[in-house]
Parts: C-alpha cells; structure tokens; sequence
C-alpha cells in the first residue's frame, strides 16, 4: 500500500470515528462518552508513559542493549504532547462520572474529610499540574536525544544519565496521579494502595508492545537492519516478564481484599467481577496474562517477530480491557460494547497512528549521535 | 563401545584466539569425524549455534515439573481441605481457588528451580564426574588462560589421525590426543559413606550452632515470635485472669453447639416431638454407630435388653422390642436417651441432638427387624 493511501485511509478511518464520537455524546449521554474518553485517554498517556519509562530505564541503568532500539520509545512518549489536549478535554468528566466532585459529597460522611482533595478545583490542578510536569522529561531526554544525532556531543549522554532519577520521581508520580484520581476516584469510598502499581504494570506492558510493534513496522521497511534476534529477545523477555508482573499484582490486589472481606473494599470488586461483568474480569485474566504467558515460554518465541506481533496486539487489546473493566463498571450498568465504544477505537487509534506516522520521520532510526550505539550493535545475548 | 574409542578420548587442537575458533570449527565440522566439544577461558558468544549442538532439552522439563508442581499444589491443597477434612477457615468455602494459588505459586517455583539445578547437574551434565580427561591434560593451563580448545570427541569409528589433520587443516597451533578415560561408576561405597558422614556432621554442627544460640546466648533470640506470642496455653496458669488459670469455664449459660436444652421434664413429656432427621442409610449408619458405643452395653446388639450385664451383675436393662416401647412415639424414646430412666443416667452430655434421633431411628429399625411382615420381603 503506498504511502499516500494509507494516510488517507487513516484520515477517513480517523474522521468517521471523531463523527462517531461526537454522536456518541448526543444519543447515548454524557456518561457512556465520557467514560469511553477517560479509557482513552488513559491508555495513551499510560502507553507513552511507559515508553518514556523505557527511555529512563535505559539512561538510569546505563543499558547497552536498548540503545539502538531507543529512538523508537522516544518517538512514542511525544505523544504526551497531544495528550495534554485530551487529558485536560477529560476534565469535562467529572460532574458526569465523579461523584466525589458533587456538591452532595460534602453531606456524606465517608467523603466529607476529603471533600477538598475530590473537589473540581483540586482535582483539575492535579490533572494540569501532572500534564504539564509530563513535558519536562519529554524536553529534556526526547529533544536532547533529536539534538544529539546531528551534534554528536556526548555530554548529552551524561545529562541524561543525572537527569534520569528524576525522570523516575516525575514518571511515578504521574502513573499514581493518574491511578488514584482517575481511577480510584471513581468509587472515591473505594481505596486500594496499590492500584498505582498496577497501573504501572499496564503502562510498561503497553509501552513495550507498542514499541515492539513500532520495530516490526520498521524493519518490515528495511529501516532498522541491524537490530537482531538478541534485541528483540530482550523485548520480548522484558514483555514476558512484566506479564507476570501484572498478574502478580492484579493477583496480589484481589487476594487481599477477598480475604480481608472488609465492605469498604469488596464492594469494588462486588461491581467489577459480579453478574455480567465476570465474564468480563476471565477474559481480562485470559488476554491478560494466559495467553500472552504461555505464547512466550519457549525460549525462541521471545525473539520471533512473527509470535511477538500478534502477542503484542493482545497485549494492548488486554491493556484496553483492563482500563474498560476498571472505569465502565462504575456506570452501573452490564458491560457495553457497541458502536460508541469503537467509534471512539477508530478515533483514537486513527489519530495516534497519524501522528506516529509523523513522528517517525523525525531524527534518525537509530540515535546516531550516542556515544553507547556501536556497543548496542554488538551485544549478544 | 568400540575398540577404537577405548584408545583415544577425543583428538585437541589448541586455537590462539576465540576468532580462530570459530573459523576452525565449521571447517572441523565438514569433515564430520566425531562429536566436536569447544573448550575457552571464557563464554564465547555463538559457539554453540556454530557447534551445531541441540538445544537442551531443560528448558521443557522446567516447564512441565513448573505445571505439575501448580496442578499438584492445587490438588493436595483441594483434597486436604476441601475433602479430607472440610475446615471453614476466615468465613471462606474449603475450596476457594484463591486461598490455593499463592501454595501453588510456591510449589511450582520449587519444583521449577529443583528441576532446573538438578537436571542440569545430575541428568545433563552426568555429574558427579571425577576427572574429565581434559583436566588431566597438558592443554588445560592453556585453556584456562588465553587458548580456545576445539575437541574431536570419539564417536563410533574413530579415525584419530583424520581428526589430527583436519585439526590441522583448520589452523590448529598444538595438537594433543587424550586417552581414553573409562568413566568410573561415581556413587561407590565409599563415596556414599563420605557423603552420609559430611550431612551427619553438617547437622551436628547447625544443630549446635542453633542450640548454643538459642540456649546459650539468649541475647541472640533467633525468629521465635510464633513460639512467645502473648497467648493462652491450655493447662497452663496465666497472669491475665484473676484466679491464675489460662483455662476457663464458659460464661454463664453458655450452650454448646448440638445440645440445645430439651426442656423435658419427664421422658413422657417427648411425646409431642418429632424426629427431624429422615430415615436414611447415612442416618441409619449414625444411629448403629453411636448405639453400638452407648446402648449396646445395656440393652444389648440387638436391642432385646440381653447383655454381658445381665449375667455379670444381674441387671435387668429395658427390652427395647417390648410392645409397649414399640408403641412408644419417637419422643419419649429421645426423652429417655436426654433424660435417662430407673437405673439409666441421662445421655443428654454424650449425645448432640441429632446423635440422639439417629439413634431412636436405629431402634426402630432393630425394632422392625425382629418383627418382620412377610410384606417387607417383597
């Protein structure tokens, strides 16, 4: 398909959904819209967190391997910049789905302590403030890096190094925010200290299965020749990995609430796993972490382009799932599945895809300029 | 094993550099003499690929010992405490699944890492092997410092002059041919009786060790918190109640579960009662069994007031197939049972309320038993 084609498929695809979108608030309300905005927007800005988690791993811990693969994160955490846009459009759905944000919430009991930290004034500046905060990394380890291809200068390398920790504090905070207020804000009764590792887990998962796919579409076109078996292993190693990682946590959050059975908590999982949405929690549990685990236990399967595709697509898929299963419950109603929910698919997948598209022209394939990329070329497993 | 392999082990050619090596070894490998083995100072990337080796086959025994241990964790932890022995523990069902998988977690990571560390050692690697013939040659100094090895191993018919020039052929800087080395059998008797004194000795001297802190230096308190946890022993005396005892009596007006007062006055007083249990073969079994354990004695297997008693001592317990204690309804018989008749004590404390039923059940039964109808043959 040439070029041109699929960026007007991709325009059309993108401009059907943003009508799908738009109908959706008007025929099926204000809720079902902006539920589906808040899944969305999540899990973008969860995938390019944890592509510039990726990019941060790699200068804190000095890693080799992933300097020829590092361009490819760095391109996808740009999609913060976008984001801000959708993140702060997602603010229109607090009178609509927190109910932490109503006046009535100062009259009950259980939230009047923190009447102030839920209120809309609060909970918008946090939102802003983390937005913003998200670009410092992005100016700092993403235009530094687009920089150094074309001046070479080394001392980058070292300011990316220093800068990382922070990067680390910025990125934790973010991925919390983002757990506890959009979220767990959502049952604002409802508390669970973990779910901000949890989430975690998703956004590392998801930015690795995008960057996974990213290297597939490049070298598909002959534009990364040199990144081989050993590279694509330790993707696919950090992706098994952190499968586990995921059902460890979503494991460890469940078991202790069951056992505990205290009300304040269960009532969260009675609305999540009971009546017609358990068939939704298996499947989260199958897509999740069954089928991707068990696709990639043998050895050679880790390193296999062809598995690691589709894997990395039921990886997203599941991520999706996942943000769908924690937030849609909250409408108090079955699961639905029809045709807001992928008009809002087409749209936002249509527009990241676009601007991926542009993104990846920008610097080179491989950062060129860092001082590490022919020891990257050569590593071996 | 043929007669040229009982001469030599293996054919060595000494390499300058890990490059050599790997230039040698498709070379040596064309001619196909015998099985090649790369020995280096250090891992070389890629020289198993070039070697040709198969993969090891640990990685699927590690996999499947990993799902046996989890099924296996499953099944033992569903069995113990879902049907052996049905315990409600936490208010939770004997067989709730997510009590179970943090065990088998566990057991699967064990049986995967038992597997892993000993099918390498013991199935793969043969060991325990003394005396690898490579280590007993000149070359070894040289391998374990700055020369990499390539060894044509014997492998059917052997040909070491072939493999001496097709050593040399592929640049090979010495050469040296290793003797063979008949493999002795590792587990010999003395070797077992060495390893059973090291593990005697082993415990012995923890054993000590541990004793000697927890005795000897208590200011070095091992992880003891479960053992001086502040709790009630039975038996024992407890500051915490003001008589000193750790037991105490039930508050006041306590029932235990099963032995609801009766509020009879008199066995007659049951009359208005009705058993609640079903005339089932469960019940049935129940009732024969504490029957056998608390009435037997008395009046007799067969209900027929004939015992070892009665000649013993001349006691003339009820004849429970009397007519007037068939004519009895249940409630006076399960009055008598709580309340106890003449001569009889109350079973009120021996037997819990349903006990009490499934017994006047197995009486009745005895009853009918001993007077059959031709009707009930049918």
């Amino acid at each position: 398909m040439s070029a041109e084609r699929s960026t007007k498929i991709l325009w059309s695809a993108t401009a059907l959904g943003g009508a799908g979108v738009a109908a959706t608030f008007f025929v099926s309300g204000a809720p079902r819209f902006w539920a589906n905005w808040v899944v969305w927007f999540l899990f973008l800005f969860t995938l390019a967190l944890g592509a510039l988690f990726l990019v941060a791993l790699e200068h804190l811990v000095s890693a080799r391997w992933s300097v020829p693969l590092r361009r490819i994160p760095e391109r996808m955490a740009s999609l913060l910049l976008p984001l801000c846009a959708v993140g702060a459009c997602a603010l229109g759905a607090l009178p609509a789905l927190y109910r932490g944000t109503r006046p009535a919430a100062a009259h009950d009991p259980l939230l009047a302590g923190k009447a102030f930290w839920l209120s809309v004034p609060f909970f918008s500046a946090r939102v802003l403030f983390c937005l913003a905060l998200g670009l410092v990394p992005l100016v700092v380890l993403v235009r530094g890096s687009l920089r150094q291809d074309v001046d070479r200068d080394p001392r980058f390398t070292v300011r990316a190094r220093r800068f990382a920790p922070v990067c680390m504090a910025i990125f934790a905070l973010l991925v919390t925010q983002a757990a506890f207020d959009w979220i767990s804000g959502l049952d604002p009764g409802w508390y669970s200290d973990v779910i901000g590792v949890y989430l975690f887990a998703g956004s590392f998962l998801s930015g690795l299965a995008a960057t996974v796919l990213a290297v597939i579409y490049l070298k598909g076109r002959g534009r990364l020749p040199a990144i081989r078996f050993d590279h694509t292993y330790n993707l696919g190693a950090f992706l098994f990995g952190f499968i586990v990682f995921w059902a460890y946590i979503a494991f460890a959050q469940y078991m202790l609430m069951w056992y505990a059975n205290l009300p304040e908590e269960v009532v969260w999982y009675q609305a999540h796993i009971d009546g017609a949405w358990l068939p939704v929690a298996l499947l989260l549990g199958l897509v999740h972490f069954f089928v991707p685990f068990f696709a990639l236990v043998p050895r050679d399967a880790k390193g296999d382009l062809k598995r690691l595709r589709w894997v990395a697509l039921v990886v997203l898929a599941a991520h999706w799932l996942d943000l769908y299963w924690l937030v849609f419950p909250e409408l108090g109603r079955p699961p639905l599945f029809s045709w807001p929910e992928l008009s809002f698919a087409l749209f936002f997948v249509g527009a990241t895809l676009l601007w991926m598209r542009n993104a990846m022209e920008k610097g080179e394939d491989m950062p060129v300029g860092d001082p590490f990329l022919k020891e990257g070329l050569e590593f071996r497993l | 094993m043929t007669e040229s392999s009982t001469e030599s082990f293996a054919v060595l050619g000494l390499f300058p550099s890990a490059d050599a090596l790997m230039e040698a070894i498709p070379k040596v490998r064309a001619s196909s003499l015998g099985r090649l083995e790369a020995y280096t100072p250090y891992p070389v990337h890629g020289v198993d690929q070039a070697l040709g080796q198969r993969r090891s086959p640990l990685g699927g025994m590690v996999f499947i010992m990993g799902v046996l241990g989890a099924v296996a964790a499953l099944l033992f932890q569903w069995w113990v405490s879902a049907v052996d022995y049905p315990l409600v523990t936490g208010g939770k069902a004997p067989s709730s699944w997510q009590a179970f998988v943090p065990i088998m977690f566990e057991v699967m990571v064990l049986f995967a890492t038992f597997t892993a560390g000993l099918g390498m050692l013991l199935l793969l690697n043969r060991l325990p092997f003394f005396g690898h013939p490579v280590l007993g040659s000149k070359a070894i100094r040289g391998i374990t410092r700055d020369r990499f090895a390539l060894a044509v191993e014997a492998e059917g018919e052997f040909d070491p002059a072939a493999a001496r020039a097709a050593l040399e052929a592929a640049g090979a800087l010495e050469i040296e041919i290793l003797p063979a080395h008949p493999r002795e059998p590792a587990f010999t008797a003395e070797y077992i009786q060495r390893s059973a004194a090291g593990i005697f000795v082993a415990c012995v001297v923890s054993g000590l060790l541990m004793y000697s802190m927890v005795k000897l230096m208590p200011a070095l308190p091992p992880m003891s918190h479960m053992l001086e946890q502040p709790r009630l022993d039975p038996q024992k005396p407890s500051a915490f109640f003001k008589d000193g005892h750790g037991m105490q009596l039930p508050v006041a007006g306590t029932v235990a579960r099963g032995f609801l007062p009766s509020g009879l006055a008199a066995p007659e007083d049951g009359a208005r009662l009705v058993n609640p249990l079903p005339m089932t073969s469960a019940v049935l079994a129940r009732g024969r069994t504490e029957y056998q354990i608390r009435c037997t004695v008395c009046h007799g297997a067969l209900g027929d007031g004939v015992s070892t008693l009665t000649a013993a001592y001349g006691a003339k317990p009820a004849n429970l197939l009397a007519p007037a204690v068939r004519a009895d309804p249940d409630g006076v018989i399960y009055g008598t049972i709580v309340l106890g008749k003449n001569a009889m004590p109350s079973y009120a404390a021996d037997l819990p309320e349903d006990a009490r039923w499934a017994v006047v059940h197995y009486v009745r039964a005895l009853q009918r038993a001993q007077n059959a109808k031709d009707e009930d043959l049918k």
